[in-house]
């Protein structure tokens, strides 16, 4: 029995090891995901062979396109429903979609994979990651094809994802935060709702007449950092120095000045004030708060329009986000992700690349992109296309989404690019926006002023440039 | 091991010729490290090479977008150790240790021993619903928990208003975060703790028990000096295996917390996974902490050894 327990135990402490080498086993990802992979191409190079032959002779080569993307769920199955549509357009290039988890996931994958050479053709990617997309240098960027027009872009998308000669990433899911509000509850009560244009002090004028009525909360949003880059982007406000980033690499945040601290002090405020309940850091767990009627309003994406509308059993309305008191709106960054081209080394199989994006941003796919997701439509004429005016008939909200956006002011008067509304640009800007994330916290738990968080948070945030820029000294 | 070693004895033990001796040794060696062979290159593979390549790269700062990376010397070490959050993460480890450990094994043999006696005529049904939350996965406990936490709408804060009590913000504050999480992780091992503590007292002679009743032992006296000192060897084996378990959640945090708020749930393992996978990859920061927990890990598992390891009363 004694030697049993002794061996037992011994099997333990080395288990225990490998316990401390978990974290460390993680570390070289490239083996794993580079593992996975030619599963995932097997059968793609397999299909169109096994077809093709049955035809006639193979004159031309099927060429098969790796796309990665981040869409899972009923996403994933609109992504999928229009590659299909795309393979049974084309019979000498297939696409070969695989869903590789979270954005994290597929980013995390891209890396291991340039490692082991088995890079996709197309990868998607958030956003915030635009410039670190960049700096991989392996991108083949959009402009450099002949057929592509940068004019058929809805122009705060195609800036947002250009460099200094044009369009790099193809926007794909695009999305912005937009209010919504309870509309029945705001008839009942007899309180007019929220306009487009609203102020701070509108909203917390509003927010007391809302809860002296009776209503728990105001509002509800989560600390992500999203919400405040985007109020401060109306506010007219930056977010890093050298114009946000646009201008030259970024190497200073400077959100902790002017406009971000009036923002912060209003966004950290509603929750410290009792206007909005402390939710923490979600995308996902307000909804209930909205629709259980215990808060009037809401902060969210435009992309869940559909659902919050679904979720809730009263009339669920929309309007824009507020900027500061002492500013004049702006308007709203573009959110969501983009499809990027790998440069595979071949011309050829980098021209289907771009064939696969440029189908996807035709109007056809983009109907059905819009109206199964919700993420809006990124080309400037669709606003007369039939199938569109009627899905907007019945969920006006997008309506809303896609006029506040549109309605965004992407020049200022003397004619330079507004480049609050066009969003940060810096390569560690994922870690960055974190910081954000825990200066609630700072503010809410620990007694910081929102100066004196945001102060912290910019300081965390220069260090973070700095090694990241570092690697171009 | 022990098997090729006693078949090297076997084969010396017997009388044979020299020349043939030699090869025999030889043989026998090598047929047990064949034996060993599928595990060393599975251990090779995922265990050593990481681990040395992981100092590797703790040596460095990797590029966030891949293909550069600069030599940092001890760089990433000394920064840890000046970084406040990281030693945050040493002491949010260290808490939650404390807590769900000595915690759940004191609920655990409560219940084994409640089971187990004194309300030994509990049904089936009962036994069931104390040990189902054994096949729920960390991450189906995360989200249970997260709508029964939920501030506004959540359960918890519900059935507490019911008794003139408001709730706390149980994830979104700081003081709350980490018991909350500590709740849910000794609710998912509380079925295979109780499970193990109540294999271990059913072993356990009931003679041994009759002559304590005979020595008129009230059951109190029995629990105390005839259960828990037989219980020894499965409690410290629950000891150890519940200590690893809880350095290693990670499911709870990832869907309750991420890690928040302000770094009050962020365990040195969930640090390692969210500065190498997360957002901006840090993996040369990631790497640094993951050979840092790898010697905490190590230094821990001796002691342990020593110390407790004698303390059992093996049967």
């Amino acid at each position: 029995m004694k030697s049993v327990f002794k061996t037992l135990t011994l099997l333990l402490i080395l288990s225990m090891f490998i316990v401390a080498c978990g974290g460390g086993a993680e570390e070289p990802a490239p083996e794993e995901p580079a593992a996975e992979e030619p599963m995932a191409e097997e059968p793609a190079a397999e299909e169109p062979a096994a077809e093709e032959p049955a035809a006639e002779e193979p004159m031309a080569e099927v060429i098969t396109i790796e796309f990665w993307h981040a869409m899972g769920g009923e996403l994933g199955e609109v992504v999928d429903e229009l590659v299909a549509r795309f393979n049974a357009s084309h019979d000498d290039i297939q696409v070969n979609a695989t869903f590789q988890g979270t954005y994290d996931d597929t980013y995390n994958a891209l890396l291991a994979s340039f490692d082991a050479g088995t890079e996709p053709n197309i990868t998607q990617n958030f956003d915030l990651a635009a410039q670190t997309m960049f700096d991989t240098g392996r991108l083949v960027p959009a402009y450099s094809f002949d057929d592509f027009d940068p004019n058929v872009f809805v122009p705060a998308v195609r800036d947002y994802y250009s460099d200094e000669n044009g369009m790099v990433g193809m926007a794909f899911n695009s999305s912005t935060p937009i209010m919504y509000y309870n509309a029945d509850m705001f008839a009942e009560l007899g309180i007019d709702p929220p306009g487009l244009d609203t102020t701070f002090s509108d909203m917390i004028a509003k927010c007391d007449e809302i809860q002296a009525a009776g209503v728990e909360y105001c509002i509800t949003f989560g600390q992500v950092g999203w919400y405040f880059e985007q109020i401060l982007a109306n506010s007219g406000g930056l977010y890093f120095n050298n114009n946000n980033g646009r201008t030259g690499r970024a190497t200073e945040a400077v959100f902790n000045e002017g406009q971000g601290v009036e923002v912060f002090t209003f966004l950290s405020g509603l929750i410290a004030d009792g206007y909005a309940p402390n939710v923490g850091k979600t995308w996902t767990d307000t909804d209930a708060v909205f629709q259980a009627g215990q808060a009037a309003m809401i902060f969210d994406s435009t992309s869940g329009a559909l659902g919050m509308q679904e979720g809730a059993d009263f009339e669920v309305a929309t309007t824009y986000i507020p900027h500061s008191d002492s500013s004049d709106r702006n308007g709203v960054i573009i959110g969501g992700a983009a499809l990027w081209l790998i440069d595979s080394g071949d011309d050829a199989v980098n021209q289907a690349a771009w064939e696969v994006m440029n189908f996807l941003a035709q109007p056809e796919q983009q109907v059905t992109w819009h109206s199964g997701t919700g993420y809006f439509p990124v080309r400037v004429d669709m606003d007369d296309n039939p199938d569109l005016q009627d899905f907007w008939a019945e969920n006006p909200n997008f309506r809303t989404a896609i006029e506040q956006l549109a309605s965004t002011n992407t020049t200022m008067a003397d004619g330079s690019p507004n480049y609050a509304v066009l969003g940060g640009k810096a390569g560690p800007f994922p870690a960055i926006r974190q910081f954000i994330v825990d200066a609630y916290s700072r503010v809410l738990d620990d007694g910081m002023s929102p100066q004196e968080a945001l102060d912290e948070a910019a300081e965390k945030a220069n260090q973070e440039l700095a090694d990241y820029n570092a690697f171009f000294e | 091991m022990s098997q090729s070693i006693s078949m090297q004895e076997a084969s010396q033990a017997q009388p044979a010729k020299t020349y043939n001796k030699n090869w025999q040794k030889v043989k026998s060696a090598l047929e047990g490290y064949l034996y060993l062979l599928p595990s060393l290159i599975i251990l090779t593979i995922f265990v050593f090479i990481p681990i040395v390549t992981s100092f590797q790269l703790s040596l460095t700062r990797i590029a966030p977008f891949g293909g550069k990376s600069i030599d940092v010397g001890f760089e990433n070490y000394t920064r840890l150790f000046a970084d406040p959050e990281y030693l945050n993460s040493l002491k949010v480890s260290v808490l939650f240790t404390l807590g769900v450990v000595p915690g759940g094994l004191i609920l655990a043999v409560a219940m084994a021993i409640a089971l187990s006696y004194p309300l030994n005529h509990l049904s089936w049904f009962h036994r069931l619903l104390i040990f189902v939350p054994i096949v729920i996965s960390s991450a189906v406990t995360g989200v249970l928990f997260r709508w029964i936490y939920h501030p506004v709408v959540g359960y918890l804060n519900y059935l507490l208003s019911l008794i003139g009590v408001e709730g706390p913000l149980w994830l979104s504050s700081k003081d709350w975060a980490l018991v909350a999480v500590m709740l849910a992780v000794i609710w998912r091992q509380l079925g295979f703790n109780v499970i193990i503590a109540l294999a271990g007292i059913q072993n356990i002679d009931s003679t041994y028990y009759e002559a304590a009743k005979v020595d008129g032992a009230n059951l109190w006296h029995r629990i105390r000096h005839i259960t828990l000192p037989l219980l020894s060897p499965t409690l410290f084996f629950l000891f150890i295996i519940n200590i690893i378990n809880s350095l290693q959640v990670f499911g709870e945090i990832n869907i309750l917390t991420e890690g928040g708020p302000g770094g009050a749930t962020n365990t040195f393992l969930y640090s390692i996974y969210y500065d190498a996978f997360v957002g901006t990859p840090f993996r040369g920061y990631a790497s640094a902490q993951a050979y840092l927990l790898f010697i905490i890990i190590l230094i821990m598992s001796f002691l342990q050894f020593k110390g407790f390891g004698k303390k059992v009363h093996y049967q």
